[in-house]
């Protein structure tokens, strides 16, 4: 696989793919490049295990290639390999043996912090609790609002990643939006 | 007043917040936000998660191409395509009765004998060392064939 992508770095994920199956193994290192961080952060997102997620990543991208042959491009590749490593994610948490959702009740009161003069402080507090708070909501709606804030994904892309329908997608980041407003009040 | 309505600055929320919005959406999308509580409220909120998203650690995408790199790589072989403990039990005249397990019988061929000196060694007790053969080996294959020799092959069998 080289290191310098060249052209490859300027194709579409299509024709990086169809360059993929002829071997060209710099096509595959475009792909990684490309989708390698959205798909560290929908793992992360449902194992909150910074190691976990790196090792589902890794063998996200190595099952994807091996069914490249198999990959007919209904979906985009973009949505086909964060499938693949949300499935990967919850193979791995059925391993670990429990699931790492907690509770709402379980996440106890967060101190309200006190606005600090400097504003940028005052953000990187407010995200950071933010994210704690995120962490406590259903998996489906956590995964939901994160495609949908992080990645900017289509509901109809979230609904195929989290095995739901578009509209169930829909719902999902609605009442998870709604929760952390109410949480974060 | 904004004339974009709430439906269409939601569903642009994620592209405001992460700056994909060409300018004229993004400064029609602040209009709205000035005039729309419910709206800037979402948006402040989604600020809050994009900003928190969790880093990419540095070097993970190498880490995802050594792995690809290493899954494609074919296991190395000789040339002609058979398993280099298959080669070595054929240069070292080795049959094993299938017979019986336990015992393994071990045979010189006759042509042996025969080749040229310098050809091939003729170890002590008449086996075929077989020097010649691995000549044309690289390291990597001969280390592959002292692994498999270890594994099943006659070296543990002594």
């Amino acid at each position: 696989m080289r290191d310098d992508e060249g052209p490859d770095a300027i194709l579409s994920d299509q024709e990086l793919v169809e360059k993929g199956r002829a071997g060209d193994d710099g096509a595959l290192s475009g792909l990684v490049e490309q989708h390698h961080a959205a798909a560290y952060r929908v793992a992360f997102s449902m194992l909150l295990d910074d190691a976990a997620a790196q090792d589902v990543v890794q063998d996200a991208f190595i099952k994807a290639f091996r069914g490249l042959e198999g990959f007919r491009g209904d979906a985009s590749f973009r949505t086909w390999i964060l499938t693949i490593a949300g499935n990967e994610a919850r193979g791995a948490l059925r391993r670990r043996g429990r699931r790492r959702e907690t509770a709402l009740e379980d996440a106890g009161p967060v101190p309200s912090q006190q606005k600090a003069p400097d504003a940028e402080v005052v953000d990187t507090q407010e995200a950071a609790r933010a994210r704690r708070l995120m962490e406590t909501l259903p998996e489906k709606q956590r995964l939901s609002v994160a495609l949908r804030i992080e990645q900017g994904l289509s509901f109809k892309e979230i609904g195929e990643i989290i095995g739901s329908s578009e509209g169930a997608a829909r719902v999902n980041c609605f009442h998870g939006i709604r929760r952390l407003r109410e949480l974060m009040q | 007043m904004s004339n974009m309505n709430c439906e269409t600055v939601r569903e642009w929320i994620p592209d405001y917040v992460s700056g994909r919005l060409d300018s004229l959406d993004e400064t029609s999308t602040q209009s709205h936000l000035n005039v729309c509580d419910e709206c800037a409220a979402e948006v402040a909120l989604a600020r809050l998660i994009f900003a928190s998203r969790v880093e990419v650690p540095d070097g993970l995408a190498n880490r995802v191409r050594d792995a690809v790199r290493r899954e494609r790589t074919p296991v190395s072989r000789p040339w002609w395509g058979i398993s280099a403990a298959a080669v070595a039990a054929l240069a070292l005249g080795i049959g094993i009765s299938s017979d019986n397990p336990d015992q393994i019988e071990i045979s010189v061929p006759g042509y042996a004998y025969e080749i040229e000196e310098g050809d091939m060694w003729l170890s002590d007790d008449g086996l075929i060392a077989g020097a010649p053969a691995f000549d044309g080996l690289s390291d990597e294959a001969l280390l592959q064939l002292l692994d498999e020799l270890d594994v099943g092959g006659a070296g543990g069998a002594a």
